[in-house]
């Protein structure tokens, strides 16, 4: 049973109360936080006053659904009304949104108990969430490695149970990095699955909310609650699958699985055997493992790389210091005044990819780069949709590694970015993938496995995952940290 | 090749100082960067092209009014603000 769903019996049933539950969620923030730096920002009256709406209803004999009341987190750069949002970064210090994303107004409606915002990379830019203005989180299997990022705070969160589930953002990996490195199951939904109205915005034609969770019925279950179609939003169409939750358990006998061999090039040995031992564990299941190669993601880092940010230098060009946020103190002009506020509040990876997008956007490097990225972008996709003729769900390791001690990270850039190689293909086709536990390195960090589907396909690969987790729990691990239901 | 120029040109139009004394080293790592951008040039040319992911085609709404956020409100994140509207000083 997930754990969404075990709190909802407990609520349910009366064996504790919500505001009791959301209290014993926010003393464990209290003593666990200094160590995990999981939230940048903690909603304590907000949580208590939700929760005693629940237990109002609850006394009253009313029935609750299923993610009511139940202790969750948001990424910091959802908006929350009233509620400071700030992307982790300086140049949003103090910037309380005045109306809610469109994933948390859903998540509202149901009562969900939001404990506090979790903690990035600074405006969703990294792969360890070191570039946090408020220092990066930490990994809850061992504190002296990275969350991953940039939805770090969210996967440490959720790692380190001091939430039941968060929403992340997954730009180029950010939802299923983290969740690899800290051994849960993160979803990234198809591009258009899920509004992006109130998301902030770093790279529009990439950028996804999906759910970091425990369990893969979790998952399927927050998915299901917030991916609905948005006028706010006009590339929403919301799922078109169908619910994701009542199709888990479907046979998956002659299901296809995927391996490009390309995505197992330059994968450490502990990754490439833990996701070769996965295959099997499908193969036992009665599913059938095909290989096929791939060989144009070799350019889908580039393309990545160009295309968020380029569209990165276009979305971050509302920082002025002028409507929200972070204005420098001494100035002479308006231009000086904009340039000081930018160069003050902006860190320095957030300032090389403007600069890199506005490169690639500028006279004379727009053809070279920009034009030829997003033609490139086109050959993927179609590679994609080819090789969904042969399989029905590719398998690939998340990432290449397991979580890397701090402060690796930030020495090299390209480095870094290398990191994301397995993740990107999926958000330049706009395809779903999730991240799922699937062993663990010889130093007990965990290692990840990733299972890419058809557009709008995330009930089935939500139920080949859920199918795995069911097979081998034993890479579900849980962590000494937070609340112990 | 990424020149000194190119990075100055860069920035004053993204609208970021750059100090002197890094603009030798955000030089390099531009260029480091761009080295690393360029493998997409070795990809075979491409017909396929991109236009948006879900093949979406612009579509017109009957165009309502809906109520608007009040003034109030929105200055509310204003750094500075006079008489409803955004306050810009030309010094400090």
């Amino acid at each position: 049973m997930g754990y969404i769903a075990k709190i909802h019996n407990m609520l349910a049933q009366k064996e504790i109360s919500c505001a009791e539950l959301t209290k014993e969620y926010l003393n464990r923030i209290e003593s666990d936080n200094a160590a995990l730096k999981a939230y940048v920002c903690v909603t304590a009256d907000e949580a208590l006053k939700t929760a005693e709406a629940v237990d109002k209803k609850i006394a009253a004999g009313e029935e609750i659904g299923l993610l009511e009341g139940v202790p969750m987190s948001l990424k910091d750069n959802m908006s929350t009304k009233g509620i400071s949002t700030t992307c982790c970064s300086k140049i949003l210090t103090g910037y309380k949104p005045i109306y809610d994303a469109t994933v948390w107004e859903l998540l509202k409606a149901q009562n969900a108990v939001m404990l506090g915002k979790t903690n990035m990379d600074e405006f969703a830019m990294g792969s360890s969430c070191e570039t946090s203005y408020y220092g990066g989180a930490a990994n809850p299997f061992n504190t002296n490695h990275v969350s991953g990022g940039s939805s770090g705070g969210a996967a440490s969160a959720v790692s380190g149970n001091l939430a039941a589930y968060s929403l992340g953002s997954d730009t180029g990996g950010s939802i299923r990095q983290p969740a690899s490195f800290c051994g849960v199951v993160g979803l990234k939904p198809t591009y258009g699955a899920v509004s992006r109205y109130g998301l902030i915005a770093y790279a529009s034609s990439l950028d996804q909310i999906g759910p970091v969770a425990k369990t893969v019925e979790d998952a399927a279950i927050v998915f299901d609650a917030i991916s609905k179609p948005d006028k706010r939003d006009s590339t929403c169409l919301g799922a078109k699958g169908g619910d994701t939750f009542s199709q888990l358990g479907n046979d998956i006998k002659g299901m296809k699985i995927g391996i490009a061999r390309e995505y197992l090039d330059g994968v450490r040995d502990d990754v490439k055997e833990a996701v070769l031992a996965a295959s099997e564990v499908y193969k036992s299941l009665g599913a059938e493992i095909v290989y096929f190669d791939l060989p144009v993601i070799k350019y889908a880092l580039p393309v990545y790389y160009i295309i968020a940010c380029a569209e990165a230098s276009s979305n971050l060009g509302r920082y002025d210091g002028i409507r929200y946020g972070y204005k420098t103190e001494h100035y002479n002009g308006t231009h000086d005044m904009i340039c000081r506020t930018r160069s003050e509040g902006f860190g320095e990876e957030v300032k090389r990819r403007i600069l890199l997008g506005t490169y690639v956007l500028s006279a004379g490097y727009y053809d070279a780069y920009y034009k030829k990225a997003t033609d490139l972008r086109g050959t993927i996709i179609r590679a994609f949709n080819d090789a969904f003729a042969s399989c029905d769900v590719i398998l690939a390791p998340t990432v290449p590694m397991t979580a890397f001690e701090k402060g690796h990270a930030v020495s090299d850039p390209i480095e870094t970015y290398l990191t994301d190689i397995c993740t990107v293909p999926v958000n330049i086709a706009g395809l779903p993938g999730v991240s799922v536990p699937c062993g663990f390195n010889s130093k007990g960090m965990p290692i990840g496995m990733q299972l890419i589907g058809r557009s709008f396909g995330e009930a089935q690969i939500l139920n080949a995952a859920y199918h795995y987790q069911q097979a081998a729990p034993e890479n579900f691990k849980d962590t000494k940290w937070g609340v112990k239901l | 090749m990424v020149t000194r120029e190119d990075v100055e040109n860069i920035a004053l139009l993204s609208k970021l100082f750059v100090p002197e004394n890094e603009l030798d080293s955000l030089t390099a790592s531009m260029q480091e960067i761009i080295d690393f951008a360029d493998a997409i040039n070795n990809a075979p040319s491409s017909e396929d092209g991109f236009d948006n992911i879900n093949n979406l085609s612009n579509v017109f709404r009957e165009d309502e009014v809906v109520p608007s956020y009040p003034v109030s409100e929105i200055l509310k994140n204003a750094p500075e603000q006079a008489e409803d509207h955004f306050l810009v000083r030309n010094r400090e």
